[in-house]
């Protein structure tokens, strides 16, 4: 296990440093600035199954991102942005970090106006740098999106991803096993519904899919042993406590108010049920309720 | 001295025999609760046809301002050539699907779009096809007599020819339609007319500029 050094606190120093950079540059180009800050609670961090391995944490994000857009002509746009973020947790202090991630994504409107169909295709490549430097990875999504506002009040779009997350293998704990417990692919699925109560707020209801690989943080365990594919020390968790790669399906549920005081800020609080079934019959839930803000300038 | 009042006597009374000598209509707009309305159109309509002046329509600007249209209602007499100068470092598109004016500019920034006539009465409903959230209203009326309220509620129109008038209101958020709000005004020369509306208004409801449910997941 290493102890980052170089980790979460450089890189989110670098990112600092050229959001910052990039503010003169942005007010003045075609360059759009946001910002996003959230208080987040997950009942289960690990992803475990069994009470006595369930840790709950609360966790704080900011996020500051850029991107420009560049019309084409009438029908498409290209999207050039990138997104710095930390996150820091109050309990499982090795789990903070700092990420840094650019994206690409190609829109296609049917039509003109706010009320057309579209689809967008993009891809992003991000890296994660954790306090815990072990966890440290690259993060590349591909996703393919579409939808259409009905109305001012209704919202509609789905979303595919193919999301694969690239870190390296930890030593074997058991001779014969891979210890690339922290690397994972997976297919998701997203379908999202908003509805406007008035002109500042907002339903939203999201049903999520996803299969793949998930980390479940344990402490040893024969079952979950035998059904994993990987398996590396985990010490963000504590002490004598694995984290065991599994292929599983999740199904999740979201559901949020959003409030925009501003025409520019936007308040929001949230709650997420996800049920995964993974192999060899481990099953595990979580929750996570959340308090969100987001200022575009 | 006798011969300088004698001319101002006269002087007086070819003033007030001059036809079409200017009077002045305030009003005031309120919704259905109290409260002053802002952006609410008010047009005169003179019964008298040789009032209706047909002065050439000025010349207008619909701005572009923080991915917004400025003014967010913009009043104009028909003919009237608008310009839609773009202020933001971005670049728009700038659409209406009207009735009264369906037209589109081409992506463009600064001055470079070309003036749009809106050469029939009626509202306009302003877009822009890169940014959802910008919507914005031209009112093409047809009578040169028209205001809007300010945030205080209130609108003047100036340099009316006495005589009868149908005064209406509009206003985007208007529960019920523009021709219910008619009356009829007799405007005199001696002195402005005031006249005041409550308006029932609908809860304005706009696409959000943020907007996003974003997923915290990660199972």
């Amino acid at each position: 296990m290493e102890r980052g050094h170089p980790s979460a606190a450089t890189l989110g120093a670098f990112a600092a440093l050229l959001a910052f950079g990039a503010v003169p540059y942005a007010a003045s180009g075609d360059w759009t600035l946001g910002a996003a800050a959230a208080l987040r609670h997950d009942d289960n961090v690990g992803n475990a199954q069994s009470s006595s391995d369930i840790v709950g944490d609360t966790a704080v994000d900011a996020r500051l991102s850029i991107f420009q857009l560049f019309p084409l002509d009438e029908s498409y746009s290209v999207t050039v942005g990138g997104d710095l973020g930390g996150e820091a947790f109050r309990r499982l202090t090795g789990l903070n970090n700092a990420s840094l991630d650019g994206a690409l994504a190609l829109k296609r409107k049917w039509g003109l106006g706010a009320f057309v169909p579209w689809a967008r295709a993009g891809a992003s490549v991000g890296r994660s740098s954790y306090d815990d430097s072990y966890r440290n990875a690259w993060n590349y999504r591909a996703t393919l999106a579409a939808g259409r506002r009905a109305d001012e009040r209704w919202n509609l779009w789905a979303e595919y991803a193919f999301e694969r997350r690239a870190a390296r293998s930890q030593a074997e704990e058991v001779p014969g096993v891979s210890g690339d417990a922290f690397s994972q692919t997976s297919h998701n699925v997203a379908a999202n519904l908003e509805y406007s109560v008035n002109e500042n707020a907002f339903l939203a209801l999201g049903l999520r899919g996803r299969h793949g690989d998930v980390v479940s943080t344990t402490r040893a365990s024969k079952r979950i042993y035998y059904a994993s594919r990987a398996l590396a020390d985990d010490p963000a968790f504590g002490p004598d406590v694995y984290a065991y790669k599994l292929t599983g399906t999740t199904y999740g549920v979201r559901i949020g108010v959003n409030y925009a005081p501003t025409p520019h800020s936007l308040l929001g609080c949230g709650f997420e049920r996800f049920d995964t079934h993974a192999d060899g019959g481990n099953r595990y839930t979580k929750s996570v309720s959340e308090i969100t803000w987001s200022y575009r300038f | 001295m006798n011969r300088l009042l004698a001319a101002a006597a006269g002087l007086m009374l070819l003033w007030g025999a001059l036809p079409g000598h200017a009077g002045e209509l305030r009003v005031r707009v309120k919704d259905q609760r109290g409260k002053l309305v802002a952006d609410a159109v008010i047009l005169a309509v003179p019964l008298d046809a040789k009032n209706a002046l047909r002065a050439k329509p000025p010349a207008d600007a619909v701005d572009q301002v923080d991915k917004q249209f400025v003014p967010y209602v913009k009043p104009v007499f028909v003919g009237a050539k608008v310009r839609f100068p773009n202020s933001d470092h971005v670049r728009h598109q700038v659409y209406s699907f009207s009735p009264a004016k369906k037209f589109e500019l081409p992506l463009y920034a600064g001055t470079s779009a070309p003036p749009v006539v809106f050469d029939k009465p009626g509202v306009v409903v302003l877009g822009c096809n890169i940014h959802d959230w910008m919507v914005g209203y031209i009112y093409v009326s047809e009578t040169p007599f028209f205001a809007k309220t300010e945030a205080a509620g209130t609108a003047a129109i100036e340099d009316m020819p006495p005589g009868e008038y149908t005064v209406r209101v509009w206003h985007p958020g208007m529960e019920h339609s523009e021709e219910a709000t008619a009356r009829r005004v007799t405007l005199n020369a001696d002195g402005p007319s005031s006249i005041e509306w409550e308006l029932g208004l609908k809860p304005a409801l706009r696409v959000p500029r943020v907007s996003g449910a974003a997923s915290s997941g990660y199972p």
